[in-house]
Order: structure tokens, then sequence, then C-alpha cells
């Protein structure tokens, strides 16, 4: 399995290249100037051209690319064109508060979910599966940001339990960190639960028509025992790989989410750099975002041997 | 333990960080500006937000007072000498920057220097310069080749690019360069080591700032400062502002939506004003370059269509105190507004006038391309307006929505309309910017080197350089109603209308010093 780990690791490099070659392409012919900008409107053609080259954005298209990927090689992501900042920097202050959102969100939702989708599938035609079913629909019609506005109204504005917006650093104080991640947390994680909790569903309707259950059945195994030991370790390789895959969906909900909660992450840095043509941030993010999708997939693959002792890498 | 202790217990474990929250924002001032703070060097970038942050950290050597009148802020005095081309300037005796040095005339020298090459008026300073010089440590001279009465309030205009006065070593960057050391000698120091860019900005008073023993006058006077810190939160939800407002998270917002002010007018802990009393020129820029805005009588011939009225109301709704018509080439209420020629958009609106008047001006249906941006609203919504005027006045008209980025591009190309290029793009001019001809990019006449829409007018252009010259502010007048009243003829733009965008603030906040950008001294809670 170490070689197989190792063997995808090395995968990644020509997955990244191909990444930045794409990201760095699509930046260069998308409209926008930045130097326009930065300039405003009393700038001259001149002074525009000026901060054009002083950014270096004059130079030809493979001129910046070679530098852009030397310096990446080199753990120098560039600087910013309009803060001044080092990417790395700006990535820096802004990773812990979409860590944050993404880890609860994915606690709340996998220790959601994945009960809700066992308990649909025991109780299958039920109105506890309909409940259930219901749910899911309206996770995946309602947009995270309607859900944000519901949840802040209620809970901030009406209750005042927890507050509106912002983030406070861990290091702060758990509780007021939590604080400030709970509505955004429930309003991503809306979404990512209709979407676990229906694959779950889905799997243990299958696993539990299968001859070993009705075997542990008959040999007298207790409902809990049948459906989370038995069933549910067998449902779990389908389950893993959409948790996995819906990661992609929450850095995509992210975005929205920190925009509505006023959460200092990555995702707003990502809008923010786009409106303003901010390139080596662009690049930078949209890079990390690829290599963190690219190890969880890893992840994920080395997961499946812990629950399905068949699979050998 | 009991379910219902542990819950108590929970209950406190929450609310305890924000009740010690609560005590710490007594002495802070939470404050959600406009925008994304992105960049912090004042004469770099021209961006508003850039300006108000400028304002805070630098001080300058005069300062605007409410009369719109420049008077001495750093300066303890001013002198000219009879021919008009000295101008010697002594420095205020307790002036320090941040790091404790003091405030020398060599530092203003570079300051001046810097700022001369990046903005529109310092740019005229540097053609009018002979030389500067050190006379003392807290005495400088500049120097002129001919007089040039205006020179101290461009020194102290408080639109961009303000001149910020630095120490010697950081204005001594290209000015296309950014600064990377941000120390200043105004009333509030920055903490860069806080600064997270898109998120928050934090400011605390500078105990070594000495403010002029004055009350405060907008930018001139007293800059007493009465919280030991001032923190910008950046919010681009519109909602998500507004919520915190009235859940005492934020103290003041910059920029309330125009749908969300009844919202927030119907909480009593919250004012609604407006701050900025100079407001925003909103206007019609054309692109003189090509059909069929390249001809002065087809941009004439528009003017009987258009409705101010109908634009502000799209902009900001029906509250008339939010903002003012008719508004004519200067902004209104300031020294230099007049009436000369205001029927041309006062008058009774007559579509049928503007489609004869199109008819022999010689249009001949050519598309015209409106460029609007969908991320700012009320500039989307003068878009839409003015797409519904041409229309109805007979013109066919391509409105095409983008992001702003893409649109400031866009702008700046100079091919044809079915080249990429435009024929129209809406726009709000900050009041200060467009009261005087010095400053008001629109009006100038200066074709291929001037602003976006590349209008050429040596008429116009020879009645700025006579404003630059005027010896009191009758000539001034004068001038501008001369100008003005060219306006209407050449229409290089139209005015569409004063916007005067309230602020949003909690009741708790008294003395927010009014008549233009944000301004952090002098307010106080309670």
């Amino acid at each position: 399995m170490f070689a197989y780990a190792v063997r995808r690791v090395l995968a990644t490099i020509p997955v990244m290249a191909i990444v930045a070659l794409f990201v760095f392409s699509l930046l260069y012919i998308a409209p926008g100037d930045p130097a326009a900008v930065i300039a405003g409107d009393q700038a001259t053609p001149q002074d525009v051209e000026r901060i054009r080259a002083s950014l270096g954005l004059d130079r030809p298209f493979l001129v910046r690319f070679g530098e852009w990927v030397w310096n990446i090689l080199n753990g120098d992501m560039g600087v910013s064109i309009f803060t001044n900042l080092p990417v790395t920097t700006m990535i820096q202050q802004r990773i812990e508060p979409t860590v944050s959102l993404m880890v609860l969100t994915l606690c709340l939702a996998v220790s959601i979910a994945v009960p809700m989708g066992v308990i649909a599938a025991w109780k299958q035609g039920s109105w506890i599966d309909r409940a259930v079913m219901g749910f899911a629909v309206l996770g995946f019609s309602v947009p995270v940001f309607v859900v944000g506005y519901v949840l802040a109204y209620i809970f901030a504005l009406e209750l005042d339990w927890l507050p509106v917006q912002g983030y406070t650093k861990f290091e702060e104080g758990f509780f007021p960190w939590l604080e400030n991640l709970i509505l955004p947390s429930i309003a991503l994680g809306g979404v990512y639960i209709a979407l676990i909790a229906r694959i779950t569903r889905a799997t243990m309707l299958e696993v539990l028509q299968q001859d070993y259950i009705r075997t542990a059945r008959a040999k007298g195994a207790g409902q809990r025992n049948i459906l989370f030991l038995h069933a549910l370790k067998n449902a779990a390789v389908p389950i893993v790989t959409v948790i996995g895959i819906g990661i992609a969906l929450l850095i995509g909900g992210a975005v929205v989410t920190e925009s509505v909660f006023a959460i200092p992450g990555l995702g707003r840095l990502t809008v923010d750099a786009i409106l303003r043509r901010d390139y080596p941030v662009i690049q930078g993010v949209v890079l990390l975002f690829s290599f963190v999708y690219v190890l969880v997939n890893l992840v994920i693959d080395l997961a499946y041997t812990l629950f399905d002792p068949r699979i050998r890498y | 333990m009991h379910r219902r202790t542990l819950l108590q217990g929970m209950g406190l474990a929450l609310a305890a960080p924000r009740l010690a929250l609560a005590q710490g924002h007594a002495r802070t001032l939470r404050f959600v500006p406009q925008g994304n703070l992105a960049n912090i060097d004042p004469v770099w970038t021209t961006t508003t937000l850039a300006r108000n942050h400028g304002l805070m950290v630098y001080d300058t050597l005069f300062g605007m007072g409410r009369d719109f009148q420049s008077k001495p802020q750093m300066a303890a005095g001013h002198e000219v000498s009879a021919d008009g081309l000295v101008h010697a300037v002594t420095l205020r005796a307790d002036l320090r920057f941040h790091d404790g040095q003091p405030v020398l005339a060599r530092d203003c020298i570079a300051s001046i220097a810097r700022w001369s090459k990046r903005d529109v008026l310092g740019q005229r300073l540097a053609l009018l310069l002979e030389e500067m010089r050190v006379k003392a440590d807290d005495r400088f001279e500049l120097v002129l080749k001919k007089p040039w009465p205006g020179l101290t309030w461009a020194l102290g205009k408080p639109s961009a690019n303000i001149c910020a006065i630095m120490p010697e070593r950081i204005a001594q960057t290209d000015p296309f360069t950014q600064i990377t050391e941000y120390v200043g000698s105004g009333p509030f120091r920055f903490r860069a080591s806080q600064w997270v860019p898109g998120s928050m900005a934090a400011y605390e008073r500078f105990p070594g700032y000495v403010p002029r023993d004055e009350p405060a006058d907008f930018l001139a006077g007293g800059k007493v400062v009465h919280f030991d810190r001032v923190e910008w939160h950046v919010m681009p939800d519109p909602a998500t502002a507004a919520a915190a407002l009235q859940n005492n998270e934020v103290d003041w917002w910059e920029t309330p939506l125009a749908d969300l002010l009844p919202v927030l007018r119907g909480n009593r802990d919250i004012a609604i004003e407006v701050v900025n009393t100079a407001g925003a020129l909103a206007m019609i820029r054309f692109n003189h370059l090509h059909p069929p805005f390249d001809r002065a009588e087809v941009r004439r011939a528009l003017l009987p269509a258009i409705e101010q009225t109908a634009f502000m109301q799209a902009a900001l709704g029906e509250d008339r105190a939010l903002w003012q018509v008719p508004a004519g080439a200067f902004t209104p209420g300031t020294p230099l507004a007049s009436n000369v020629g205001m029927e041309a958009v006062s008058g009774p609106r007559d579509l049928e006038a503007a489609k004869r008047a199109l008819a022999a001006a010689g249009y001949k249906g050519e598309p015209v391309v409106i460029l609007s941006p969908t991320d700012f609203p009320t500039i989307s919504a003068l878009s839409e307006v003015a797409a519904d005027t041409l229309r109805r006045a007979g013109m066919k008209v391509d409105l095409q929505s983008m992001d702003w980025g893409t649109l400031v591009q866009r702008r700046a190309k100079r091919e044809a309309p079915a080249q990429g290029g435009w024929n129209i793009f809406c726009t709000t001019w900050e009041g200060l910017d467009v009261s005087v001809p010095g400053s008001h990019q629109p009006i100038r006449g200066n074709g291929a080197q001037g602003w976006i829409g590349w209008s050429t007018s040596p008429r116009r252009e020879a009645l700025r350089e006579a404003w630059f010259d005027a010896p009191d502010q009758g000539a001034e007048r004068k001038i501008a109603q001369e100008l003005q009243a060219l306006a209407w003829e050449e229409a290089p733009f139209i005015p569409l209308g004063l916007l005067r965008p309230p602020q949003a603030f909690r009741r708790s906040l008294t003395n927010i010093v009014t008549g233009g950008p944000p301004i952090f001294w002098n307010v106080r809670r309670g």
C-alpha cells in the first residue's frame, strides 16, 4: 500500500502541472486588466502602461508562465498585485477559517447524515423514510445563502443566541470559535447532509437485501448490530466515496457561505481576487484547491482498505 | 450533572465571549467600509478606500474646511511672495511620525514630489514647479514658474490622490510602485500586522498626534480622536452588514443598500443620515472616437430625453433627500455650481424633440453599445435607465452587462464598438472631484491624453487653464459658468443628478464629521 501511496503522490505532479497551465492560460485570455483598475480614472494611458510594466504584465506569456512555475517550485507563489503581500501570507491568513468551516461541516454532516440514511433504509416506506427523503430534497433545492439568511435571522437577530457574522480564531478560545461557525456550518452542511443521507439510504437498502444480513438476523443479532456493524460497514465504500467527492461541493459552498457570514476564508479571497484580476492570488488559490482535492481523493482511496479488506493496492 | 445545569453552563460558556467583547467594544469603533481595502498606498492608487485609509494614517499640509476652502493643517503658516511665485510653508512644532521621528521639511518635499507624479493637480504642480527647497527643518519653499493661487487647495484636497506626507525614505519610493512601510503622522496608526485584505483593517489612536487647537472642520481643524481603536470590517454581502448593524456587531455602515433602508429605519437604535454631503455626480460618458457620438450634435440631441429624476429614483429610490436634481457640470451645492443652461436637463422633457434632433444630426440607426457593471448596483441601475431612454429616443441599443473588472478594461479600448469597443458607460464621480475644473476629468478636452471617452475641445482646455490662474473665487465662478455652458453645447458627458447615498450607524455614535468621506476623529460614543 505504501508503494501505491507513493505512486499516487507522484501522479499528482502531472495533474498539478496541467492544472497550473490551465489556470494560467485561462487568466491570460480572460478579459480584465488589473493595471487599469489600479490606475483609476485619472490615469493617462502612459500611467496604465507604466503600472503594467512595473507589475510585469507586459511580458510574453511563456516568460511569465516559466517564471511563475519556477517560483512555485521554489515555494514562492508570488506577490499579490493589489495588496503587495506574498500570496502565501494571504493564504495563511485565510486558511484557518476555511479549514475550520469545512471540518466542522464535515463532522456535522457525517454525524447527522449517516444515521439518517441508515434509519431511512431500515424504516423504508415509513413516515421516517419519507421525512428523511423530504429533507434531502429540501437540502438539495434550497440555496446555501437562503438557508444562511434564515438561520441568521432566527438565531442571531430574533433570538440573539449567536453572532450574525465574523470569525474568531481557535487560539482565542474554543467557544468563541464555535459560536461563529455554528450557523455557517449548518447552512453549508444542508446540501452535504442531503447528499450523504441519500447515498447511505440507497446503499443500505441494497446491503440489507444481502444473504449475510438474513443470516445475522437468523443468528439472533440485534437490530442495532445488524444495521451499524454488519450492514453499514459493507455499505461504507460508496458512502466514503461520496464524502470525498463532496469536498468539492464544500469548497464551492464555502465561497457563498463565507460571503454570507463574512468569514475571512479562502473562498472570499478567491472571489475578491477574481473580481480584481489579482492573477497571482487566483493562481495560488486554485492550485491549492486542486492539490487539496487530489489529496482528498488519495486519502479516500486508501480508506477503502479499512472498510473492505478485499481491496488491496 | 443535571441536564438543565449542563445546558445552562453551555449557554453561559457561549455567551461569555460575547459579553467580554461587548465590554471591549466601548473604545473600539467598528466600521463597515464600502468595499475591500485591497491596497493602502494613497498615492499609488486612486481608489476611494485607499484615500479614506490615507486620511486616517497620513496628515496633509493643508485641509479642506466645510466651506470648501483650504486651511493650514500640518502647516503652522503659509506665506506667498508678492509676485505669487514663492510659497513658504512652516510646519507645526509638534508633528511626529508614527515611528517617533519628527516631521521635517525634507519629508514634505519628498512626499510632494511623489504625489506630483501621480495626481492630476500634482502633475499641474510639477509643470509649474521651478524648485522645492528646504529652508530649515520646519520650513520649506515651493518656487513656481508662474503664480498658482490654487496651490494650497491642491495640497489639501480630499479627493484621490491626496498629498499624504510620509517620511522621506518611504516617499522616495517610485510613484508607480507600492510602498511597503506604512508610517504616517496622522491621528491613527495602521496596524499592518493585523491587516487581512478582504476582511479587516485595524487602526489605533496615535498617542503622539497633537491636534490643532480648533474645532473639527471637515479635513481642517482639530482632529481629536475619541476611540482607542477603529476596525474596518469588510462585508461583501449587504444583508449581512445590515444584520450585523442591527445586532450591534458593528457601529457604522458606509454604504447601506437602498433596498435595505426601510428595514434599518425600522430599528430605533439605528440612524440613517447623509454623511458625504458632497455626494457623487452621476453621468453618462460618451466615446468620442466613434459614431454616432463622435459628433456633438448627436450627443446634444439626447438632452431633451434625459429625465434626471428617473435616473436618481432608479439608483437610490424615491427619497428626494438622497439625491438632487437638476445637476449641471459641477457638483450642486459647491461654490462653482451654477444654473447656467440648466434648462437643458430641467425643462419639460420631450422625446419627440430628441428624436427629431437625432434625425437632424444624421443618426442612421447604428447600434449603441452601453457597458453596465453588474457588481455596482447603482451604476447598473443608471445604465438600465440610460438604455431605456436611448431606446425611447429611437436609438438601437446593445446593453452589455459585465463585472467592473471587465468593464474597466473594455472601456479603455479605443477600437470601434463592433471590434470590442463601446459607445457609452454610466459612472459616478466623487462630488469633491468634480466641484472644480482642475480635478474635473469628464469636462476636460485633452483628447487622446485625457480620461476614457477621449473628448477633444481646445475651448474647454483653455477655460480650465484660465481657472488655474483665476485670482479669486469670483473669477473662478465666471470660468465655471462658461465651462458649463460649453458642456451643454459640446456634451462631453451628460450629468444625471447628484447622488447622496446615506450612511447607517448606531445612534450611540455622535458628532460624526459630515462633508465628504467617512472621518474617524471627532466622532464619539454616547
